[in-house]
């Protein structure tokens, strides 16, 4: 049973480097600039998508603020390489840190808070941060921050003339969002968050500190979505505060994970696939007069997964019932 | 015999309600020790005291010569208290493998020595054939019997069962009572709370009776079943008169 277990770890990491290889070579088929530009949209958002799960999924804790994590390391990177002139990569960890540390200040008070109380607080901190950068006169306040383009340099992390890198930059930042969800998975940290979503009193019982529990995955989701909401400030080279707090991120990075099954190790990244492109795609057809189409497709798609797949989509790819997993009867009986 | 877990004059109050008013009780090293009574008689709350789902309004509670009072529930569990829950608790989304380990990392960080320990005690608990089937597909009998797993993976000193053997069939609840058995062989003392006395009285050292929040009685499961003050507690006085 150990080694069917190792084998199915074993398993997961190589279909998962098998997949980035592929993902690697698309680029060389997809020379579009706007499909281009469709495929960084949608690694990014299954790298945060995979962050806000470990939180939210394996935690059980549902955060729709996550937008904040994002603003904050937006807004580290910009304001750390506009007025200081402090590199993108060093302002994507700055401004990792600085959410890890944000969301255990804001969880010691709100992991008290138990189900749909803690949901509202996220927004709700989320929305209040949102209007303090609106007013924030150093950080742009409203007007926002435009990051002065230079020549195309991997030091600055600017490309004018070509999606590449951020394409495959994003491709790195998914997968490491998948390695490390791979990697608590089967961890002392992993067990202790699905204990704590499922039932906190018998987990405290068992020696789980749920608090901690709490504190640490919120940390490592928020410094993951922090460096993905960096990687977005440079890809994008403006930010103002609507266009990376704004709520709509917190639903964006909830979505594709509800989508493809919470709380797993591939849904994230599948419900990304499907919903990014499709949102993108219908709301270029759509065009101007069908603002709002994506957003109809959003609740669609989810209606459609909580009446048919409330697991989520990866529980059509679930394995068969063991064959060795004896029917109910028997094994009462024995 | 020395003492592994004393309560010393707990007293719990919710809000105007003594779920306990004094208790003082002391469990042995090795002993298998019931504690019974009618319902309403503050067993679950002295349980829950003692486990540290909540700390009592007066009084001590001193385990392996240290006093846990102020202790939250987790880290008694790191001193060597485990238990059950009345009403099962299992992680259902989990399967029954990784139920149990999850109450082995609390002695090991390392997963596979985690999962070998699982794997252990699933074989002790006669549960191993259903390691990889979710906690939810379990029938009532075996979540309990996983209960008991879970809490033998933390490698406790002193086991707490809430009523693991209440509501099973008469063969199941024999098999649980040969479980509780082994349990105590391997050197673990168990402190349970029982309803149904046939069961729980050829099985246990020694019964506490709790009546009302206050420790009624103590002694050997023969001499207390006939004593007449718990025979008034569950039947009323008109029976007590007869006996």
């Amino acid at each position: 049973m150990d080694q069917a277990f190792a084998q199915r770890r074993r398993r997961d990491l190589i279909v998962a480097a098998c997949l980035a290889g592929l993902a690697a070579l698309v680029p060389l088929f997809v020379k579009d600039v706007y499909y281009q530009n469709i495929m960084v949209l949608t690694l990014m958002y299954a790298a945060l998508s995979q962050s806000w799960n470990i939180l939210s999924g394996y935690c059980g804790q549902i955060s729709l603020g996550h937008a904040l994590y994002f603003g904050l390391g937006a807004y580290t990177t910009a304001l750390l390489y506009t007025k200081f002139g402090v590199l993108p990569w060093f302002g994507m960890v700055a401004g990792g840190l600085i959410s890890a540390l944000v969301a255990m200040v804001l969880g010691y008070p709100c992991f008290r808070l138990r189900g749909h109380y803690f949901v509202i607080a996220t927004i709700v901190i989320a929305e209040i941060t949102l209007l303090l950068f609106q007013n924030w006169d150093w950080a742009g306040a409203a007007l926002g921050i435009t990051i002065p383009m230079k020549r195309d340099s991997w030091l600055t992390f600017q490309f004018a003339r070509s999606k590449l890198p951020y394409f495959y930059f994003a491709l790195a930042l998914a997968c490491i969002a998948w390695f490390v969800t791979w990697w608590l998975e089967d961890s002392k940290w992993g067990y202790w968050w699905r204990a704590v979503k499922d039932n906190p009193d018998a987990a405290e019982s068992l020696g789980v500190v749920v608090f901690n529990s709490k504190m640490g995955a919120a940390a490592v989701s928020a410094f993951l979505v922090a460096v993905g909401g960096g990687f977005y400030a440079q890809f994008v080279s403006y930010i103002d505060p609507e266009s990376v707090m704004g709520f709509q991120f917190s639903l964006l990075m909830a979505l594709p994970a509800v989508l493809g099954g919470i709380g797993t190790l591939w849904g994230p990244a599948l419900g990304a696939v499907i919903l990014i492109p499709l949102t993108e795609l219908t709301r270029s057809y759509i065009g101007g007069s069908g603002r709002g189409v994506d957003l109809i497709v959003y609740g669609g798609l989810i209606i459609a997964i909580s009446l048919a797949r409330p697991q989520g989509l990866v529980s059509l790819f679930a394995r068969k019932p063991k064959a060795d997993a004896r029917p109910v009867r028997e094994a009462v009986a024995s | 015999m020395t003492i592994l877990l004393e309560t010393r004059n707990v007293t719990q109050r919710f809000a105007g309600l003594v779920a306990n008013s004094n208790v003082s009780i002391s469990v042995q090293r090795g002993e298998i020790v019931g504690l019974i009574g009618p319902n309403g008689a503050g067993k679950s709350t002295l349980f829950n005291l003692i486990a540290g789902a909540f700390r009592p309004t007066e009084g001590t509670i001193v385990f392996d010569g240290e006093d846990v009072t102020a202790l939250p529930a987790a880290e008694r569990c790191q001193r060597g208290i485990g238990r059950t829950f009345q009403v099962v608790k299992s992680f259902e989304s989990m399967t029954v493998i990784e139920n149990v380990i999850v109450g082995a990392l609390v002695r090991t960080t390392v997963m596979r020595d985690a999962r070998r320990k699982a794997h252990q005690v699933l074989a002790f608990c006669g549960l191993d054939a259903r390691a990889d089937v979710l906690a939810s597909d379990l029938v009532p009998s075996e979540k309990r019997r996983l209960e008991v797993a879970r809490a033998l993976a933390t490698e406790p000193k002193l086991l707490l069962l809430d009523e693991v053997l209440t509501g099973l069939t008469p063969v199941e609840s024999q098999k649980g009572v040969e479980l509780v058995r082994r349990v105590r062989d391997t050197g673990v003392t168990v402190l349970m709370v029982e309803h149904v006395m046939e069961i729980v009285m050829p099985l246990v050292d020694r019964a506490i009776v709790l009546d009302l929040g206050k420790v009624l009685l103590e002694g050997k499961p023969a001499d207390v079943v006939r004593d007449p003050k718990v025979i008034t507690a569950y039947l009323g006085d008109r029976h007590a008169v007869g006996a």
